[in-house]
Order: C-alpha cells, then structure tokens, then sequence
C-alpha cells in the first residue's frame, strides 16, 4: 500500500475573486464548481471546459455561506445583506428564482435537506426552513440562547440540529411542533455535524472541547485537551474497519483525528496531525475513502493517508486557505484562498486511488 | 511551511454610557472625524448613526458564561461571530466602535479581547470610553451597571456641563475619581472632546506609561463612601519577582471577582527592565518591558479598581514581596 502514497495531485485549474473566499462547494451531480467572497461575489464553474459564470458580482456585503441542493438542481447562498438567493440549474442555465429579504440579520450559515428540496438558514437567533419547490415557509424554528452559530441535518432529513451557546438543538423535521431535544455544553457550540450513518453527532465547542454523542445515548463523550476552540469537524463517508467512520477536528494549528475502538474503555482513540503552522480553516474527507485534506492559513492543503500520514502538500495561496471541497467522486479536490485564490487539483492518473480504507 | 505575515490588528473603541448620556452624539463626532476611513460601528442600541459608507451592524448583547459561569471566562458571543466574519476582508477596517447600552457590563466585553484567540489575534483594545450625562448621573448611582461603567473605563467624559454648576461639577469629578485613579476626565458639552483623547489612547497596550493621577497618589487620606473605589501603590523599593507572582495570583484567586481592572509597572530585583502588566477580574498578561533607563529612578506603581477593595491589606500585602 505504501507504495501508492506518492505525489498524486496535481493543479488543473487557476482562477480568482477579488476577496477572501468564504465558501466553496461541488455540485453533487459534478456539474458546476461554486464560489462565493467576502467582497460579495459569486461564481459558478462549469466543469466542462472550466467556464466561470459570476451570479452575482461585488457588492460590498460578504457572501458567508453557499450549498448546492443534494440533486444539484438548486444553488443558494446567504451573507451580511441579510438575503438568502437561490438559482434554478435545473435548465442547465442558472436562474434566479427567488430572493428572501430579511432586515438588519446576517445569514451566517444554511444547509439542504439530504432528502428534498427544503433549505434551512440563520437568521439570528432564529432558523427558518423554506421550500424550494413549493416556495413556501415550512417552519420557523427560535433557538432562543444566542445566534445560531452553525446547523446540520441529518443524512435521511428527519432531524435538524442547531448549534450555539449552551450546545445544540434537534428538531424533528417531520414534526416541527415537537419539543426539541436539547444537547448542552457548558459553553457555545460552533460547529456541528451528523456522521453520515446517523449514529452520532459531534459538536466543536468554543471552551476547546469536543462533545461526540451516540443518537439514543444519553451519555456523551467529551474530548479535551484541544489548543483552541474546536472550529470545524469532519466525518467520513466510508467506515473504518470496525465499522464506525472516523471524525476529523481542527482547532488552532491541530488537526486530531477520532477513531472509534473496541474497547469501550478507550472510546475514541484520537491523533494529532501537527505538521500545519498556521490555524486549519476547512476539513474534508475523500468521499469514496479515509484521505483526508486539511487547509491552513499558513498556506498548505495537507492530505492525509487513512487520516493519518501526511502523503502530499499542496501550495497557491501564499497567505492561506480557507475552504476546502472535494469532487463528488474524490478524483478532484478545490480550494479557497485568503486572498481570492480558486484552485482545482486533479488525480494524476485516475483509477489507482489510495487503496480506498 | 511558512508562517504567514502578521495581519495587522485594527484598534477598538468601547463606548459605554446610560441612554442619553451623549453617547451617539461622540459616535457621530468620531465617525465624521475618521472621514476617509473605513470604520465598522457595532451597535447595540439603535441610535441615529449618520454617516454614510459606513459599515453599522445592530447587535444583540450575547453574554457566553463559560467554565460554570465563572466571571473571567464570560465574553461576548455576538463580537466573537461578528469580528471573525468582517475580518476576512482584506482591506479590513481602520477601526472598529463598539457601543454597549447603558445597562451592560463592559467587563464581557473587555474579556472577549483577552479569552478569544481570533478576536485577539485580529483586533486590539485601545481604550473604554465613557460618557457621563453630568446632570442625571445622580439618578443612576445605585445602579451597578453605572459605577462599574466608570470603574472600567480609560477615558471618562462628564458630559453636559453647561447643565451643573462649577461646584457639582468639581464634586462630581471627585467623586469618579475616588473609584477610578486611572482614568483620564475630560469635561464636555455636547461631546466636544479633541479626537486625540479618545483615539489612539492606548490604554492596553502594555508599554505605554501607567498614569495615575498625581493627586490621587498624594493624597494619604481618601474618603471612601463608595464599594467601589481605586487603590494606588507606589513604592521605590525592588521587589522578589517570586513572592509578587505568589502574592498576585493568590489574590486574583480570592479577589478576582471584586477587582474590576489593575496596572503596574514593577521594579524587580536582579532584572534591568521594567515589568509591566494589567489585569481584568481574574485575567492577568504581564511582560518584561524595555530596559530602566540610567537616568530614571526605579519604582513600583500599582493601580487597583475594584470592590470592597481594602487598602491596608492590599498594601501590606505588596510589601510582604519586597526583595
């Protein structure tokens, strides 16, 4: 296997906005590539030929977050004018189709349903959930303790977590009404995320700890010991051999790497990726294997083998990354940088991979 | 892999002030005089801010007690989210304004400077800022938020007095004085002040020069018939570095939540340079300082604002450290 670990990445593609990109993500049907910055702007790639369309140029309000739908068909972003926008791909052609105004509120993060066509955003202390098809509100959810700070679903859609001071909150998606099941820290959460089997939800704390729940479980594992807060958090799509996918958390310069053991009195055995020199901004396994890319500001995208040895290092934004988006089929990865960079890497010779787990 | 250049920290202004004291009126006056400058205004009561292409957000106050609620450790969620995220652009901001209601602790707010490593890394607390109504503060005395507004700040401006007579004025002074020992009072109408009092002050940048009102440290005497109230310590003698950490950090243990703000250079035996340091509750950075110079006479200066402080242990406490 070792043999395999050898420079296979490679840049593709070079293209810029004028600001700090905030966001990057690939469309799941591998059409488009999308971006959005800091001065506002947002761009779509299309993968065919790498022609860059701007959907919205600067405007002076950063654009913060941006997803596509689970199908593709719909593209939505949110930012400091406080407006969620959404485009139709559905044409092939992006279409505007909708523009919710909301006053004096930043839209700090959103998320698509994995199931359908219902997107759920910030809006301060509140989330609203909205029908792309129906163009119609489903539900307005009040979290009360502070400004949402980051929000998940869960893979089948039926939960809704919302993170923020005192922990998280799950909504049942199916009844809105329901009391919501509420998972407290002794701080603020600011990152949440669902393994992608539903089996556990880990949330990034701000007093540099990290909470990992099993769903049904009232009993929570909490790992310490972090440098700084736990800002980002990342499952894999695949398993590891016993089964349970692994978790990647990034706090200050650290990467620490989760995996689930047999022996329940270890829990979790973690590891520390330490070779970043400047604080990791995005986390992100290869959807069809255990490799994982981290992206600093000290300006290096990281891989990681099996989450675990550093196999190639990756350069093009002298004062940083900040995003990170693999390709849905992990031959392509993408980045942000703090200055505006795009890059794509593609998979030097397709087919030979990482020896999958 | 190379570490990136260090980002340039913007300076912070904290406003703090009942309703009505004039606080919106010196938002204006320095909005218009950083004309050209990209200021970002974080407000939290909505006033009139009349300034175009200026970047105003409206926030809540979110007070995030961490650590089960200990008093150090509670900051300002909104502030974290909201400096992290304007932070990002490049041409960031020349400055950025911070106006807490007349009802909030500016304690939180100092804290989130101290606590959070990015709102630390990116920005820098230049100086609080008060704004006295010289008229109404009468009104406000019992009110905690009111005495610990003027116990936390650098800057102090007994606004309207063209409202008081002289005599109210000179009492009022000293009365503010007698809580904070520290603190620069400027008398103003309408919030006229040079903008060079209020910017740029520096007042936690460590290596500027500790100023106590010279009257203050004269007097042998105060009248205290406040809780709250400054003690200075002045002492020509070098001090055992070790004793001093033991003895501060002891009393930051004990006393922490009672001590508002504290400042001091430091004589220590054996060391040929100043040390100086600061404080807010229990959150303490202190650091060696550029060297004595040959000329100057070695000493020790202490300032302490807080609570129930009492004088004659603080004191005799200290001087249990000399070396």
């Amino acid at each position: 296997m070792k043999t395999k670990a050898q420079l296979e990445f490679q840049q593709t593609w070079r293209g810029s906005l004028s600001d700090y990109v905030t966001a990057i993500a690939w469309s799941p049907n591998s059409h488009f590539l999308a971006a959005c910055s800091a001065a506002g702007e947002l761009v779509l790639i299309s993968l065919s030929g790498f022609q860059s369309t701007l959907l919205q140029s600067e405007t002076g309000y950063s654009v913060d977050c941006l997803a596509f739908s689970h199908d593709g068909q719909f593209l939505a972003i949110g930012g400091q004018d406080g407006q969620v926008k959404i485009w139709s791909l559905q044409s092939g052609v992006p279409e505007l189709i909708t523009t919710l105004e909301n006053k004096s509120v930043w839209v700090d993060c959103l998320c698509w349903n994995p199931t359908k066509h219902e997107i759920a955003f910030s809006l301060g202390k509140y989330v609203q959930v909205w029908d792309a098809d129906t163009q119609d509100v489903v539900a307005t959810l009040n979290f009360e303790a502070s400004t949402v700070l980051d929000l998940d679903w869960r893979r089948d859609g039926k939960y809704l977590a919302l993170a923020g001071y005192q922990g998280a909150r799950i909504w049942n998606a199916n009844d809105w009404d329901a009391e919501e099941e509420a998972l407290d820290v002794p701080s603020a959460t600011v990152a949440i995320a669902w393994s992608p089997d539903n089996q556990f939800i880990a949330e990034g704390n701000l007093d540099s700890t990290l909470s990992v729940m099993e769903w049904g479980n009232p009993a929570p594992w909490l790992m310490q010991g972090f440098p700084g807060k736990v800002r980002q958090l990342a499952w894999s799509e695949v398993p590891t051999n016993i089964g349970v996918a692994m978790l990647a958390s990034c706090s200050g310069s650290a990467v620490v790497v989760w995996e689930r053991d047999r022996d329940e009195r270890i829990g979790w055995a973690s590891r520390i990726l330490g070779n970043h020199q400047g604080v990791v901004q995005a986390i992100t396994f290869q959807p069809n294997s255990l490799l994982l890319a981290s992206a600093a500001e000290d300006g290096w995208v990281a891989l990681w083998h099996r989450g675990s040895r550093l196999i190639q290092s990756l350069t093009g934004a002298s004062n940083g990354f900040s995003c990170l988006t693999w390709h849905p089929q992990g031959h392509q990865l993408a980045a942000g940088g703090l200055d505006g960079e795009l890059l794509v890497w593609s998979e030097a010779s397709r087919g030979r991979g990482f020896g999958g787990r | 892999m190379v570490a990136a250049d260090i980002p340039s920290s913007v300076p912070v202004t904290v406003l703090t002030g009942y309703l009505g004291a004039g606080k919106t009126t010196l938002l204006n006056r320095i909005l218009t005089h950083e004309h050209g400058k990209k200021v970002a205004v974080i407000v939290n009561e909505f006033g009139e801010v009349g300034i175009d292409n200026q970047l105003v957000i409206d926030a809540d106050e979110e007070i995030f007690e961490m650590n089960n609620g200990c008093i150090c450790c509670t900051v300002r969620g909104d502030l974290i989210r909201i400096i992290g995220n304007l932070m990002k652009r490049r041409n960031k901001f020349d400055h950025l304004v911070i106006e807490t209601t007349g009802l909030a602790d500016p304690a939180p707010v100092i804290q989130t400077f101290f606590m959070d490593e990015d709102v630390r890394s990116q920005a820098s607390l230049d100086a609080v800022v008060t704004v006295v109504d010289a008229k109404h503060i009468h009104q406000h005395w019992d009110a905690d938020e009111a005495i610990e507004q003027l116990a936390f700040a650098d800057v102090i401006l007994l606004n309207k007095t063209d409202l008081v007579t002289p005599t109210e004025l000179d009492e009022l002074e000293q009365r503010i004085r007698s809580m904070n020992a520290m603190a620069k009072i400027y008398r103003t109408q309408d919030a006229q002040v040079e903008m060079d009092s209020i910017l740029g002050v520096g007042a936690f940048d460590l290596s500027r020069a500790l100023e106590i009102d010279p009257n203050f440290l004269g007097e042998d005497a105060h009248e205290h018939d406040e809780t709250v109230g400054s003690v200075a310590i002045a002492e020509p003698s070098a001090m055992n570095f070790d004793k001093l950490n033991a003895w501060l950090s002891e009393l930051l243990r004990t006393q922490g939540t009672d001590i508002f703000r504290m400042k001091g250079i430091l004589n220590i035996a054996g060391e040929d340079q100043r040390f100086v340091f600061q404080g807010v509750h229990m959150l303490m950075d202190g650091r060696a300082d550029r060297p004595w110079k040959p000329n100057e006479t070695r000493k020790n200066e202490l300032v302490f604002i807080g609570r129930n402080l009492d004088e004659a242990r603080l004191k005799e406490g200290f001087r249990a450290c000399l070396a």
